[in-house]
């Protein structure tokens, strides 16, 4: 009998530990939201509607996120098409050779370290240019962009019941037309999450805007073909900074990271039932 | 010679290696409705797809023998078989419009990505004779930009019949389409194809043999890939000459 | 007839599907390409040295990656450990322990983690986290145990191996935890109902069911390690950037992604300088690649003999 007690005494400690550990492991979460929040809000606070809309020395962060927002919507023009088409691919395709090559480099690129796609992008493009720009900075984007859109469109596209594939072919129709006028909108909801999931962590990243874009901040963007400011490369600056004030400013361009990126990820976390990033 | 709507000569179909329709010679008359019957896995639905060349979505599927459509090769050299599907229509086992699509757009899409109408004047009485064809009509004219989630199974059915319709083909190829239909929607649609058969060649393959009874002119009977028995209904129903025909009948043949 | 649809659907995907390979062999290309003058100049040596001498006279420039390699992988490593446990207990627990309404939002809360910017990682870990860990573990460990070489070197400022071990910890804990709890929940019922019916604990029942997943687990840990060996931003915020080749946790040192943030920039005033970093980029690529793919191999294996 004493044996069974501890056994059941084990098993009573390993329930604890794994629900600490578990709690150890969402607590950052919290810890980063409230400290970003308890921190950033002042800042804000104190400065009202001009931290968003003035420039660096007046204590705003405007031209980082026009800057930022710039990059999403030039990246997704760029990325967005050759992402879709080889998410189409890899769903027609995912017996075939290249095929699997296809959904294999895509597992690859979907992990990539994100700086040394900034440092390609920067001599293929910013060093030729001889200068920083957007644009160079939205082909960095892109690429990061391209896996996730075209795993989560052809993982949207796997969804389709068979049976709609028959009903389409069934109306006389070729492959082209079948995928591309019937079965693409019939996945469109998954397809757009992975868009928006893919904007999302786009517009968070740091390290391939790093060479790329130059930054920024006395002055709004005039020209894509020119450098250009981003909000969490403003906060990677900041914090390097040894000036507290710079300091505080990170910290509310953090809560406006956190808001954009919160604000595009919950919903459409809610609407979806399984996300893999 | 008389010619018919469809005919098949030695048909042989393999899933891979596995032989899963041995050698079938059928023929099946215009404007009947004629049934398909056996117990599951004999291969009737692979049969069916064999018809309209929807067999090739499965990488697998590999065909000999000569399917005639009108006396019509369809599996001879220069044919193409999207353009086959347009002639030989097909509803499914599960009632499945377009979720994405209104009811309007159902039908509307095989006739616009076709390019068969050039005005929306003709779109919309297009539109309007499937569902008057497919008995549907009444019943959704007001809510033709609604989605087909508002409908019930059977009503579903009948649109999917009327986006079939639609494309105007000469033979309509229906694959168990009330098994997932409840009994009145069923009846519905058993009434629908007495209809449709003074224009149309309906192949109804189904896994009821008394729904075979009630609505088709001929019967076949189909085991294991093989084709049993097939004659006019009465007899086979009456007085089958195979004993297999009489035990599937009698219900000992699972 | 069935050959020419079939190329109008090729045409229009596969230019794209191309595109992206030759992408992919491009940026491998450039980065050998540039790194070449610096193996010419040292041969492989640039990647077992442990030095830093910029200068502006050229031929006293001398460069070594060894600290940058050494960094990376110690701080994965580290990263690894922590997260080990962590993403473990999490999948047990979502997927076992969790009331049903809950579990979802805990997944949530995990997918969140891995979607998070990485430069509020970084922030968080650089304000909060370091100083957090200097005082309530680096300094009493050394102040204790210096006598052990991995607490041997003091934690004047926090910023360490230590402290980017565990922010990276922190930062792929959700991304293990999906691949774990994918394969935990894929595990077939009858093993389940076995296992209880045998009158196991569930403690017990828990062991053999973990056991029976275990390549998961490690393809898990070998996938988040090469995502780890990529992450900059954070990483820089909190490893102190200095050349150490130390095994103490509580050394700064430098990864070859935040030497190449912290480095680039000012890499163009010195002559040979560059090709040494691309040479970095270069190794970086390529413990990423070898990894992701023995992870995603081991991974694709265990599905396959997994599912009936």
């Amino acid at each position: 009998m004493s044996g069974y007690k501890i056994r059941k005494g084990k098993d009573i400690v390993f329930i604890i530990v794994i629900t600490i550990l578990t709690f150890l492991g969402i607590l950052p979460l919290f810890h980063i939201i409230a400290t970003v929040f308890i921190n950033g809000i002042p800042i804000i606070a104190n400065k009202g509607i001009s931290f968003l809309t003035n420039t660096l020395s007046n204590g705003g962060i405007g031209p980082a996120i026009v800057g930022t927002f710039i990059l999403i919507f030039l990246s997704s023009l760029i990325g967005l098409p050759v992402a879709l088409l080889v998410g189409i691919y890899a769903y027609e395709y995912p017996e075939s050779k290249i095929g699997r090559a296809t959904k294999t480099l895509l597992q690859i690129m979907l992990e990539f370290p994100t700086i040394l796609v900034g440092v390609f992008v920067m001599s293929m493009i910013a060093i030729p240019m001889e200068t920083y720009s957007a644009i160079a900075g939205a082909f960095a984007l892109a690429i990061i962009l391209m896996p996730y859109v075209a795993v989560y469109t052809q993982e949207a596209m796997r969804e389709i019941l068979f049976t709609y594939r028959e009903a389409s072919f069934g109306l006389g129709l070729s492959r082209v037309k079948v995928i591309f006028r019937i079965l693409v909108p019939l996945s469109k909801r998954g397809i757009l999450t992975g868009v928006l999931i893919g904007l999302a962590k786009v517009a968070g990243e740091t390290a391939p805007l790093l060479f790329t874009v130059g930054g920024l901040y006395e002055s709004y963007p005039t020209s894509i073909m020119k450098p250009v400011g981003a909000i969490p490369l403003l906060i990677y600056t900041l914090v390097q900074s040894p000036s507290k004030a710079d300091h505080m400013m990170a910290w509310g361009a953090s809560l406006i990271l956190l808001l954009i990126f919160l604000l595009i990820f919950i919903p459409i976390r809610l609407k979806l039932k399984e996300v893999r990033l | 010679m008389r010619e018919y709507a469809i005919e098949t000569k030695d048909l042989k179909i393999y899933y891979g290696k596995k032989k899963v329709i041995k050698g079938i010679n059928l023929r099946i008359p215009k404007n009947t409705i004629f049934a398909i019957m056996g117990p599951s896995g004999c291969g009737k639905s692979t049969l069916l797809r064999s018809f309209n060349r929807l067999l090739e979505l499965n990488k697998d599927a590999k065909i000999e023998g000569e399917v005639l459509i009108f006396g019509k090769n369809i599996y001879g050299e220069n044919v193409d078989p999207i353009s086959i599907r347009r002639e030989v229509g097909m509803v499914f086992q599960y009632p499945n419009p377009f979720p994405h699509l209104t009811i309007y757009d159902n039908i509307a899409i095989g006739l616009k990505l076709n390019n068969l109408v050039k005005s929306k004047e003709e779109m919309d009485k297009r539109v309007r004779w499937a569902l008057e064809k497919a008995s549907l009509w009444d019943e959704v004219k007001d809510r033709l930009h609604e989605y087909p989630a508002s409908l019930s199974g059977g009503q579903k059915q009948r649109l999917v019949i009327a986006r079939a319709l639609a494309l105007k083909p000469k033979i309509l190829l229906m694959d168990e389409p009330t098994a997932n239909i409840d009994p009145v929607g069923t009846k519905n649609i058993e009434k629908l194809l007495f209809e449709l058969k003074k224009d149309y060649t309906i192949v109804l393959v189904t896994h009821e043999p008394a729904q075979a009874a009630r609505t088709s002119d001929y019967v076949a009977f189909l085991y294991l890939g093989k084709l049993i028995e097939v004659g006019p209904t009465k007899y086979i129903f009456e007085k089958p000459k195979n004993e297999l025909t009489e035990k599937y009948l009698t219900g000992s043949l699972v | 007839m069935k050959i020419k649809r079939l190329d109008m659907f090729q045409i229009i995907t596969s230019p794209a599907v191309i595109f992206v390979f030759l992408l992919f062999i491009l940026m491998l290309s450039v980065y050998l390409y540039n790194a070449l003058p610096a193996f010419f100049r040292e041969g492989l040596d640039v990647y077992f040295k442990n030095t830093w001498q910029a200068s502006e006279i050229p031929s006293k420039e001398y460069y070594g990656l060894a600290a940058a390699i050494w960094g990376t992988l110690y701080s994965s490593i580290i990263g690894v450990l922590i997260a080990l446990p962590i993403s473990v207990a999490y999948s047990i627990f979502v997927v076992d322990y969790a009331p049903k309404k809950l579990k979802n939002v805990f997944i949530i809360i995990s997918d969140m983690m891995a979607g998070l910017p990485t430069i509020i990682y970084g922030i968080w870990g650089a304000f909060i986290l370091v100083p957090f860990l200097q005082k309530y573990i680096m300094i009493p460990l050394y102040k204790n145990l210096s006598f052990i070489p991995i607490f041997s070197y003091p934690p004047t400022t926090g910023y360490s191996y230590f402290s980017a071990g565990v922010l990276l910890g922190i930062m792929i804990t959700p991304f293990a935890s999906a691949i774990i709890r994918e394969a935990y929940q894929m595990v077939p019922f009858t093993y389940r109902e076995a296992a209880i019916s045998l009158g196991l604990t569930r403690y017990e029942a828990t062991k053999i069911l973990l056991g029976y997943i275990k390549p998961a687990i490690v393809s898990g840990m070998i996938l988040a390690f090469g995502r780890s060996v990529g992450e900059t931003v954070a990483v820089s915020l909190v490893i102190g950037n200095s050349f150490n080749l130390s095994v103490s946790l509580f050394a700064p040192g430098y990864t070859i992604s935040s030497l190449i943030a912290n480095q680039f920039g000012n890499a163009y005033i010195y002559r040979h300088m560059l090709p040494v970093l691309y040479a970095g980029g270069l190794a970086l690529f390529i413990i990423g690649l070898i990894v992701n793919l023995i992870g995603i191999y081991l991974l694709r294996r265990w599905q396959k003999n997994v599912r009936i």
